[in-house]
């Protein structure tokens, strides 16, 4: 395989075009990834926002029914997993989930981390660092954003709160989205690229193949055949014909060597039997 | 006046034999050479393995990517380690098919397995290594299975032409006329 005139050209070209097609396809892959992963935070982003906004005068009017409410409104919606306003103290005062009612949660644990690495806590995080990807309990992959519930001088100067105006951040607002129609989706787009790269390595290694072996191979196989009919002395009437020009120089010039060979061999001179190599 | 024995060999055809012998010594540690730069190209797929392994493994041995951030600053981001990436793989095969085109013998496979390891780094330091370990190992092996047939190809070549020669030494005391 190796040897042969088709394997020599053929394995380089194959293994350098479907390597290359392929870390096409899979840097174009990640780059699709980067932007839907993006993309997803920014629109878990915007729901908190939305939420925090919505539930700002019940907050401060310290309406827990109306909060709860919104809350669990909010939860019921597709996608959503879960969402978590927590205290101060790390304490869930309302979750959509009951069993995490009044619990203190573990502040190592993955998303907590982030702002509690240090001895205190960070307050301000950028966008992106408020988005933490990671799989559930039941081992589906979840978005979650944490967003800290700042403190503001409506807050502190309220009647009915206690909080004083030096504390930044009176709570957290956790939401986790089901990134399930997510990951289908790219799982979707990455079959259509599989397909699609599969069908760019066939066309091309084939159609170079089937080129090669039109133009090149069949040629060079009829060059050889001749080559043996001339060596045994059973050479045909006319050479080989549909030859490209440059096998057809070397075709004719061996078939009129051989003719020559015969006839002198024979001890007849026919110089015009030759026929003229094509210009 | 001495006389000659018969046994002893004139002193023209001494050193034919000796140009002969130097001649086949030369050959053959040529041909040994040969045979030990054909397997290159697979050495340094095998040393790509080893440093791929590392990167699977998150470079334990190396400081973590936000210690090395704040003692060089910032890494390229990803999307331009990307396009980097793309085009040296584009060219590291172009030039390899131009050199297997030209029969040209060239020592570069472990070049390429340098530059290789410098793009698992930087994704690494980046935080991208994740999304873009398997483009860095399809980039490391097309390039060095590209590079290990043009070795190799290049090296049996070069073996069969110095196999004839060598028959041809041992023959007629000389080398070949050149083509």
């Amino acid at each position: 395989m190796f040897k042969s005139l088709a394997g020599r050209a053929l394995i380089p070209v194959g293994i350098a075009v479907t390597g290359f097609v392929v870390v096409c396809f899979l840097m174009l892959y990640s780059a699709i990834k980067n932007i839907v992963d993006r993309d997803s935070a920014v629109n878990a982003t915007n729901l908190a926002d939305t939420v925090l906004k919505s539930t700002r005068y019940a907050m401060l009017k310290n309406d827990n029914e109306i909060l709860t409410t919104i809350i669990h409104n909010v939860g019921q919606q597709k996608g959503v997993e879960h969402i978590r306003i927590f205290n101060k103290k790390g304490i869930v005062n309302i979750s959509t989930r009951p069993e995490e009612l009044n619990r203190q949660v573990d502040k190592t644990a993955e998303g907590c981390i982030i702002c509690h690495a240090g001895k205190v806590p960070v307050s301000t995080l950028g966008r992106m660092e408020q988005v933490r990807i990671f799989k559930n309990g039941e081992g589906e992959e979840t978005i979650s954003i944490t967003t800290p519930i700042y403190n503001e001088p409506e807050c502190s100067n309220a009647s009915c709160h206690v909080h004083p105006a030096g504390q930044k951040v009176l709570g957290t607002l956790d939401i986790g989205l089901s990134r399930k129609a997510l990951l289908e989706s790219m799982a979707s787009i990455r079959n259509q690229m599989i397909a699609f790269t599969l069908m760019i390595l066939v066309l091309t290694v084939g159609g170079v193949t089937a080129l090669l072996l039109r133009s090149v191979f069949q040629p060079l196989q009829k060059l050889s055949h001749l080559a043996m009919q001339a060596e045994n002395d059973e050479l045909p009437a006319t050479p080989p014909t549909h030859v490209p020009r440059e096998l057809d120089r070397i075709t004719q010039s061996l078939y009129n060597l051989s003719k020559k060979l015969r006839a002198a061999r024979n001890g007849t001179n026919t110089p015009n039997d030759s026929i003229n190599p094509p210009s | 006046m001495t006389e000659k024995t018969d046994n002893q060999p004139a002193p023209g055809a001494a050193t034919a034999q000796n140009q002969r012998d130097s001649l086949l010594m030369e050959i053959n540690a040529d041909i040994k050479r040969l045979s030990s730069f054909s397997n290159r190209g697979l050495l340094a797929m095998s040393l790509f393995m080893i440093v791929s392994m590392m990167a699977w493994r998150g470079f334990p041995m190396l400081p973590h990517p936000d210690a090395t951030r704040a003692l060089l600053g910032a890494p390229p981001p990803a999307n331009m380690i990307n396009l980097v990436l793309l085009l040296y793989t584009f060219s590291a095969i172009i030039l390899s098919l131009s050199r297997m085109m030209a029969g040209i013998e060239h020592k570069s496979s472990f070049c390429h397995v340098g530059y290789l390891t410098a793009f698992f780094l930087f994704y690494h330091f980046a935080k991208a290594l994740d999304d873009n370990y398997w483009a860095v190992f399809g980039s490391g092996i097309t390039i060095l299975s590209v590079e290990s047939y043009r070795i190799w190809s290049y090296c049996k070549e070069a073996m069969s032409r110095k196999r004839e020669q060598l028959e041809f030494v041992k023959r007629n005391g000389r080398l070949p006329l050149e083509e």
